[in-house]
């Protein structure tokens, strides 16, 4: 869910873009991370650990902890927290380690 | 190869006071940041500063990295580098920084390491759940992003990024199951607990986390008491609903850089992880080579920026040669020094005498006033510490006065500067407690919205034969309409009473801290501490 009115911010948000992940449609708004429109559409599972398959969500959102990485476009191991969304990316939750493209 | 006189890594406060005060002194700077903006932690930071007035005391943290940004902007010798990462540290001198795919080698006289802190992890069943996010995580998805990160949120850690984020949560429209800490006391400012207390936020002592409940996603906590010796009480479990738990146990300083680049640093748990030596200049072992904010120890933003300044003024004073930089440094290590000569600071004083290998004596220089042990279980004043703030039945009786109910000795002082009318007994040091001197006080209410710890308010006990009035600070939506009925609660966010909005002061000085009046039958007038807006 989105914030639309706070006591304190502004949002100012940009265009509205579309994306798609792990198929389906998702939207966001130019200017905001992959992580940050995936919540918005309450998607917290991101991906899977490649052993033993526990799922994996965001945790410290400053590009640090390796936990959401995703594929992007193709690339694998994006850090989605650090990562703009853009009209018609493809993002793909990652179960491998992710090999070379 | 770029070369440049100062290489600045990390563009939040410290970074960013570093390459002002630096660039003041005709130093060309280069400051490295990873993200695309600057600003660091102080974009997420909506409440208002602690510290003394003269280094952004009573702004909000957003505000403070605004105007700092400017002012870098306003630099023509600071070259600001977006969306770059430092790589490597070589030998030679080099820096090698990664920039739109392609690598950038930058040699500079000096470097100002300010790369800052990252969140500390804590072990319990099913800790890898998506929904268990680091307190920075949640105030970027928040306040940045303007992303609700869940529902319900449990909060992990009463220190004061606990307390902040539990607020900032609630300001969003988040519901707060709970703050949970592990020692019997609260660990962070009291008046930022009164607050969450305020709005009817329990906080749990001596309690832990056993384990995540949910299998895709986080569903709920097990929760457990702990005894005095830090372990389980048998048969204490409990569960608790929640969509997210929010992880605020601490941060580490980010030290990897500084490992690689060979600088000695040790192991110092008060200072948050492994910390590099330096001297009282901020310079490491590496000759040229400076740490600040974060980086050096986990202490609080502002303590960051001062440290900042100082590591740049000696980067300036040392290029320069000038002897009037040096003497601007005694004055800021003077400001370090009364930040931290508390009893808040004292684990940072225990951390750095620990890094020099020194006896640490705990001695504060400004022990409390007052006996705040109940405060720090419960995070609501005891009776002894509100009488002791309570202007005289006489006082009372004669027309409105401020009251302030801040018992813990912080550094902070803005409410001294806020009253025209020289009412609040100026401090010779910021870590001073407010004493309202009432003769003067005529009860206006500006420093209601002027504290940072929203822990003054203005009573007015004979407002007519049967009523008092209690002004307060409000910070939520959606904001009570003149002559409107509201719920009134007390300090610890339970309903007393019903209340009539008499006056709501909300323009451009109160800077989105209304400054709200409420009528109240006269018992309620010592109770009655916040109000809830019935739709």
């Amino acid at each position: 869910m989105r914030i639309e009115q706070h006591p304190i911010l502004d949002f100012k948000r940009g265009n509205k873009i579309h994306f798609t992940f792990d198929g389906k449609e998702v939207f966001g708004y130019e200017g905001e991370t992959i992580s940050a429109a995936l919540h918005a559409s309450d998607i917290v599972k991101l991906s899977e650990s490649f052993r033993t398959h526990r799922p994996r969500g965001l945790f410290c959102a400053i590009g640090h902890c390796s936990s959401c990485l995703m594929t992007v476009d193709g690339i694998p191991n994006v850090r989605i927290c650090v990562t703009n969304v853009k009209d018609g990316m493809i993002v793909e939750s990652q179960k491998p380690r992710g090999g070379i493209v | 190869m770029i070369k440049t006189d100062l290489l600045v890594v990390g563009a939040g406060p410290a970074g960013m006071a570093a390459s002002i005060s630096a660039a003041k002194n005709g130093i060309n700077v280069i400051l490295l940041e990873e993200n695309e903006r600057v600003g660091g932690q102080l974009i997420k930071q909506t409440h208002r500063f602690f510290g003394s007035q003269k280094e952004h005391a009573g702004i909000r943290g957003i505000h403070i990295a605004e105007d700092l940004k400017k002012e870098i902007e306003s630099y023509k010798n600071i070259e600001l580098m977006l969306s770059a990462t430092l790589m490597g540290i070589y030998e030679d001198g080099i820096f090698t920084v990664l920039k739109d795919d392609k690598m950038i080698k930058i040699k500079p006289e000096k470097t100002i390491m300010a790369t800052g802190a990252f969140e500390k992890y804590l072990l319990f069943e099913n800790n890898d759940l998506p929904g268990i996010y680091g307190a920075g995580a949640v105030q970027t998805l928040m306040n940045i992003n303007g992303v609700l990160p869940a529902k319900k949120v449990l909060m992990i850690g009463s220190g004061n990024i606990g307390l902040i984020v539990s607020y900032q949560l609630m300001q969003a429209g988040v519901e707060i199951a709970g703050v949970i800490e592990a020692s019997n006391k609260i660990g962070g400012y009291m008046v930022h607990a009164a607050k969450l207390k305020r709005l009817g936020v329990p906080i749990y002592t001596s309690h832990t986390i056993e384990k995540a409940i949910g299998n895709e996603r986080v569903e709920g906590a097990l929760l457990h008491k702990l005894d005095s010796n830090w372990n389980k009480i048998e048969g204490s479990e409990f569960e608790i609903d929640c969509d997210c738990i929010c992880l605020a146990v601490g941060l580490s300083p980010l030290t990897d850089i500084l490992f690689q680049s060979g600088c000695a640093v040790k192991y110092l748990p008060e200072l948050g992880g492994y910390v590099p030596y330096r001297d009282e200049h901020l310079e490491t072992s590496i000759k040229g080579l400076y740490v600040a904010g974060d980086v050096s120890g986990i202490e609080e933003a502002t303590g960051a920026m001062v440290e900042g300044e100082i590591a740049g003024l000696h980067v300036a004073g040392t290029l320069k040669q000038d002897d009037k930089i040096f003497e601007r440094i005694k004055e800021m290590k003077e400001e370090l020094r009364s930040l931290r000569a508390g009893p808040v600071g004292h684990k940072i004083r225990e951390g750095l005498s620990k890094l020099y290998d020194e006896i640490y004596v705990e001695e504060d220089e400004f022990p409390e006033v007052y006996d705040i042990e109940f405060f720090r279980k419960t995070g609501t004043p005891s009776e002894e510490n509100l009488k002791a703030v309570m202007p005289d039945e006489e006082r009372l009786n004669k027309g409105p006065v401020a009251v302030t109910e801040c018992f813990q000795r912080i550094p902070c002082d803005p409410c001294v500067y806020s009253c025209p009318y020289n009412a609040i007994k100026p401090f010779e040091d910021m870590n001073e407690l407010p004493e309202v001197i009432f003769e003067k006080c005529i009860g206006c209410g500006i420093c209601v919205g002027k504290c940072p710890g929203l822990a003054i308010f203005v009573l007015n006990k004979n407002y007519s034969e049967t009523t008092s009035t209690v002004t307060l600070p409000y910070e939520f939506l959606p904001k009570p309409a003149k002559e409107s009925i509201v719920d009134v609660l007390d300090r610890s966010g339970a309903k007393i009473c019903e209340g009539k909005i008499i006056r709501i002061l909300d323009g451009k000085a109160q800077d989105k801290t209304s400054i709200v009046t409420v009528e109240v039958p006269k018992e309620f007038y010592n109770q009655a501490r916040n109000i809830k807006v019935v739709l």
